[in-house]
Parts: C-alpha cells; structure tokens; sequence
C-alpha cells in the first residue's frame, strides 16, 4: 500500500500544475499492462457475482440501461474494483482510484510521453469517467467540450465565443489532443506544430500561399501567429495583430519571398524594430535605467512576438512566463507564498513595472511607492499604519514607512506577504519596547 | 549556555561540515553611512568601491554624485562630494593602482576616469573594440587592466590601463545574462550569470568562457555583482538580500548578511568591496545607505 502511495506522489510530483500539460511521469511509475484476474478470491457461489450484490443495490438497475455500460459491471464482476467486506478506500474500493483502473486499463499513459493530462498522472480517471455507467461513449461524464470545460472552462468559453471558429474544435478536442497523454508533442497534442495543421491544411496550395504573401510557411509554427482554438480575427489570427502583419507587408521586415534569405530579418536586433518605432525606442534609452533585453541579443524579441499575439502589445505570452523565464525567482516566490499579489498571478507585472526602462530602481514605474499600491489599494490611504514622507523608518533614519517597510510584493513564505512570521515578529522590528 | 559550550558546538559544526562551514567568513556590522558630512541624505547608492590607502568611493546613485572617503583604522573619513555633468547616473565604480576612479555611468553606459580628487580626466574610449560595444560592469585588476562586461557580445573585453583592447572572451548568449565580472591575481576571470545563478571561468590564456559551476538557485536568487577576494568568489544575492560566498572552483562555502532595514541587514544589496584589514563595503541600494562589516581578518 505505501509502494502504491508512493508511487501516486511520483505521478503527482511529475504532474506539475493541474491546468495545461505537465511533464510525464518516469516510465516506472506506469502500470506495465492489464493485470489478469485473481479468479474468485472471495468464494463466492456460482451466479453470485453481481446478482447478489443487487440485491441490495437496486438502483444499479438504472444505471444498467445507460448506453455505455462499464465492462465490470455489464459482467456483474463488482468484486473486480470493491472488496464486499472492507476497504481502506472509500466505496470499499479495493485499491486507489487510479491503481483500480490500471488494473484493466494499463496502457493509457504512453512510454516516454511528452504531455501527460493532469487527472491521468493524478490517478482521478473518475474526475472524467463514470466508474459504472453512462449516456457517452467511454463511460464519459459528459460529451466533447461540454466534459473538458469541467476545468478548461476560459478556454472553451473562449473557443464558444470566438467570432471565427475553427472547424475542429468545434467538433471535439480529441481532434487534435490525446486525452490521457502524448508520446508526440506538448500540451497533449497528436503532432506537434506544424505537422498537426498540415495534416489539414495544405501549405503548398494556392489559397494558403496566397494568404501567406508567397512566403513559404509550411514549417514555420503555426501558433506563433494564429490561435488553434479560434479568435476574433480573420484567418484566426490572434487578437493582437502587429500592424505589418494584418497589411500583409510582410517583407517590411523580412526579405522578399522570391528571395534566398527570405524569412531573415532586414535588420539584426533593436535596428529592426528601429524601423517604426524609434521614437518609442528612443524614449526607453532616454531614461536612467534600461531593461537589458530592451538593449541586448534579441532585443524587442525576447519579450515580444513580431507577428500576433493574445496580449495587447505583443508579448509573447502571459507576462507571469515572459518574465519568469528570466526571473524565476520572483515567479516562484509568488507561487510559494500563502498570500497572493493579483497582478503577478494574473501577469500583470506592468501594473508596478515599467519593462523597458525607468528612472526608478528595480524597473518600477513611480518614485513614490505608497501612491504605486494606492491605485488598487485605496483603503491604505485612510486606513493604515502611519506611513508616507513624515513617518520615519526606526530600524533606517534614511527611509520613510511605506507599504514595502511590511510587506514584500512578491509575496514571502509567510501570511499577508510579510517578510516575518508572525505580526508580532514585524511589529517588534520597529516597536521593540513590546519585545517579549 | 556558557561561552564554552558555544565554543564547542561551532567547533563540532566546523569539524562535522569542513570547509562549508570553516571557510566562510562572518560579516559583522560595524558601521553604517547613512549621509554625507553636510547631512545630505545617499540614495539609491549602487556602487562602492575600495582603493589603496583607505581610499573608499561611494556611488550615490540617487543624488547623481560620488562621495570620496578614506578609510583607516576602522574609522571612515571624508566624504567629498564630486558631482559631473558626465556622470548623471553613477552605477558601478572601481579603484585603480593608481588611485584613479572609474565609473561606469548607467544612463549614458560609458565608463569615465576621474583623477583621486574627482575631477574628469576622460571616457574610457576602448580602442579595437567591436562597433557597438555596451558596457554593463567591469573590473579593474592590480596593472590596471580593465576588464569590461560587453551585454551585447555578450563577451569580456579586456584592455590595457589606456583602455586599448589587448583580449576578447566570449561568453556563451543563449539561456544567460550576464550583471558581472570579477579577475583574481592569476589573470583568470570570472563572469556570473544573474538569470541562471551561475559561474562561469576563462583563465588566463582561454579564449571563451567555460562553466564553472551548474546554477546554483538554491544558495543564490539573482546574482548581479561578483568580487574576488583572497581566493574566494563573492557574489552579491541582489534579489536574495544576501552575499553568496564560494571557492574559486565554485564550490559552496557559505552565505552572508540576510534581507531587512535594521543595521547589519541588507535589502536589494547592489555592490561589495574589501579593505585590506578585513572590512567589508556594502553598497545597500534598497536601504539608502553604505554598511561596513568587519571579517575579523
């Protein structure tokens, strides 16, 4: 029982977050293949399996004239999943969820998978699945998009109110995803980008060069520039569209398409983006401190995607992930920490920082902290420990009380983002007359 | 517990952990700078930076100026106040043999050479250097060679004391950026990656850098300044509030100073510096002020 214990804390170790694709789980943790029946461990007389267990539990009888009818139960084989006398598992469930379902259903996590679903690696196949019966194929809870809205509820919320729909998603998710994991591609796809798309799409056909401006695209990734689950742009494009690219001026910035270098840039590094946006350019270097991807290797491009874009001003993800790529840290530490700043969950970093340059130390974009936190937390201006420009800092004659002489914005180990303990840990650091 | 008792459990940590524990020295607070001789206030000092003869340099970043202070027998004095037009934004500053000051200006990124009083002498003009050369930090060695941080290479430029380029190490760009570099007397440099918490190596005759360690996340979060100090590399833990302390082959050794706004603590730390009798310089940017720590040494 701990071997199994342990072995579900290597899934879950393995999983990572819930939502999106979470690494595989080492090959060991795999049920190797369908374990065959231990014949009848519980002596239990001829016809007995089953017919005497509805006796007692009678309303199987409509769960029996649903249209998909788990295989255990249309044979009348409970004692396959329960134990009739006891159980260290809810239901009298023989073992765990998850190690019940391997016993028959071994090979639905593929060797080596890229991509893993949340509730497989977890062993919740009943977050999906009805253990007994029901009116959907596979013993589903629900059909198609209306089941995997269950969790993935923005995402088809999205697909659902998309203005230009893909054909696809419309029918199924499982056009495109593996449901219980990938060998192939992240994020449980069957292929990754592009040989997914041109599966359907044929890159070399006349419509999609045309679209195209003649540039040959077929193995460039495809969801660089558009959403596969729809959007609000034509050719399902992103919503935010770089100017160039919604004119079709593709060779603004690229080589002409006849050309040998033809998706190469004009022009390395910032000079490129130079090209339309040296006013803006010039006002991020005009400043004291400049963000060092502004200024080195790819420049606008290590934070920004040139073509499209989920995100107003072209990021190329959420900010929580552009960011964090450099600065883990300080996304872990919000990740770790009880209280939560909104706008770093929600990949607002812009809300605090400027990322192209600022006057001010740690890219902020205010001097003034106190009137920084103010704009969401108006009830600091009148409901706070003294602080601002006349309450000096005991512990430092140099700084005033402001909200970060408490808290740290990033969050800490500790309740409401303090950098101690306990309260009375903090308020001690300055009051220590209460030192006890 | 009696001092004896004391005594004897730090010395059985010290037997049972080696040099992880034995090497490193401790940082005790001993002083704190919080203004000028005038009253003025520092703010935002990002540099310090410790010369021959006591001379310390503070670059009081927020005030746009740099304050000159000797340093003897543990006692500070001084504080000059030198304020050019060329250096509006003083970042990271250094001592040469020579008692010569260079600062590298954050908002005009260039470096500029002032004379032990203060007064401009000149930009550092590296000469040989590749078009569009982007200074982030740099060092200055015991000849006065200048070994300069170029983000864009990104690579070391390594010049002579006249700023002529005599060396060019490349450092790797993919997955890294590099905030520092550090030189021991052997001529080996160091440079550390901020983003992946690590240490890279070139030595003397190399051409490119090599890793010298793996990131080291779990003792550092983002390390933007590096020192070498008798044969141990120093790196200031910006965001970590801390000085992660390590063997030249990069072997752990240790941690220093931990996050806070009282004396002795440090908050968004930005650069360290040594004087020959053991005394610590910490540039403490967060908390508007220069703390001096005594090694014992």
């Amino acid at each position: 029982m701990r071997s199994r214990t342990a072995l579900l804390l290597v899934f879950l170790a393995a999983a990572g977050p819930a939502l999106g694709a979470p690494k595989a789980p080492p090959a060991k943790a795999q049920p190797a293949a369908a374990a065959p029946k231990q014949g009848n461990p519980y002596r239990l007389k001829t016809g007995a399996e089953g017919k005497l267990c509805l006796d007692c539990h009678a309303d199987f009888e409509q769960k029996l004239a649903q249209k998909s009818v788990h295989t255990p139960v249309r044979t009348r084989d409970c004692v396959g999943c329960h134990n009739p006398h006891a159980s260290d598992h809810g239901k009298l469930l023989a073992d765990t969820g998850g190690q019940i379902c391997a016993r028959c259903h071994g090979g639905m996590i593929p060797a080596s998978a890229k991509s893993l679903h949340a509730p497989v690696s977890e062993g919740k196949c009943a977050s999906c699945h009805a253990a007994h019966a029901s009116n959907f194929k596979n013993n589903l809870l629900k059909g198609g998009a209306e089941l995997c809205a269950g969790c993935h509820k923005n995402l088809v919320d999205g697909i659902v109110a998309a203005k230009v729909k893909h054909k696809p998603v419309e029918n199924d998710c499982a056009t495109c995803h593996e449901i219980h994991g990938s060998a192939a591609a992240p994020s449980l796809l069957k292929k990754d980008a592009p040989d997914l798309c041109v599966g359907c799409h044929r890159p070399d056909g006349a419509i999609f060069l045309k679209k195209h401006m003649n540039y040959p695209v077929g193995k460039a990734r495809c969801t660089t520039c558009h959403d596969p689950h729809g959007s609000n742009k034509p050719g399902m494009l992103y919503d935010h569209v770089h100017p160039p690219v919604a004119r079709g001026q593709c060779a603004q910035c690229h080589e002409p398409p006849g050309s040998p270098n033809r998706f190469k840039p004009k022009q390395a590094g910032v000079e490129l983006c130079k090209l339309c946006h040296a006013p803006k350019i010039g006002e991020f270097t005009a400043k004291a401190r400049v963000h060092r991807p502004v200024l080195e290797g790819d420049a606008c491009l290590t934070c920004h995607g040139p073509h499209a874009s989920k995100q107003a001003g072209l990021p190329r993800a959420n900010l929580t992930v552009v960011c964090g790529e450099c600065h883990a840290d300080t996304i872990k530490r919000q990740k770790l920490s009880p209280a939560k700043h909104e706008p770093v969950g929600a990949g607002e970093c812009g809300a605090c920082h400027d990322p192209h340059s600022s006057d001010a130390p740690l890219m902020l974009t205010g001097a003034n902290r106190i009137e920084m936190c103010g704009k969401c937390h108006d009830w600091q201006r009148h409901s706070s420990h003294p602080i601002g420009e006349k309450v000096k800092d005991p512990r430092n004659p140099n700084r005033n009380v402001d909200c970060l002489s408490c808290h740290r914005a990033h969050g800490t180990e500790y309740a409401q983002m303090l950098p101690f303990p306990t309260t009375t840990d903090l308020c001690t650091k300055c009051h220590e007359s209460f030192k006890r | 517990m009696s001092r004896a008792i004391v005594f004897q459990s730090v010395l059985g940590l010290a037997l049972v952990f080696g040099p992880a524990v034995g090497a490193a020295q401790a940082f005790r607070h001993q002083t704190t700078v919080y203004s000028d001789p005038k009253e003025a206030q520092l703010r935002r000092p990002e540099g310090v930076a410790c010369g021959a003869g006591g001379a310390v340099v503070v670059a009081d970043t927020g005030n746009a100026r740099l304050l000159l202070y000797t340093y003897r027998d543990g006692t500070l004095s001084g504080g000059t106040q030198v304020k050019l037009a060329q250096v509006p934004y003083p970042y990271r500053v250094q001592l040469d043999p020579k008692g010569e000051v260079l600062v590298l200006d954050e908002k005009l990124r260039k470096i500029v050479r002032l004379d032990a009083k203060g007064a401009f002498l000149g930009n550092v003009d590296l000469q040989g250097a590749p078009a569009g050369v982007l200074p982030g930090s740099f060092k200055v060695d015991g000849a006065g060679n200048l070994y300069v941080l170029d983000v864009l290479g990104p690579r070391v430029l390594v010049t002579d004391a006249a700023g002529k380029v005599i060396r060019q190490l490349d450092l790797p760009r993919e997955g890294a950026q590099f905030t520092d570099v550090a030189v021991d007397g052997g001529g080996t440099v160091y440079a550390v990656d901020a983003v992946g918490a690590a240490i890279w190596i070139a030595d003397k005759s190399a051409t490119a850098f090599k890793r010298l360690t793996e990131s080291r996340k779990d003792v550092m979060s983002f390390p933007t300044y590096l020192a070498f100090h008798q044969g141990k590399l120093y790196a200031v833990d910006q965001h970590g509030g801390g000085i992660a302390i390590l063997g030249s082959d990069g072997s752990f050794q240790g941690r220093q100073l931990a996050l806070g706004w009282g004396p002795g603590l440090v908050y968004y730390p930005a650069q360290i510096c040594f004087e020959p009798d053991g005394a610590v310089f910490v540039a403490d940017r967060g908390n508007d002020r220069i703390q001096v720590f005594d090694t014992g040494r």
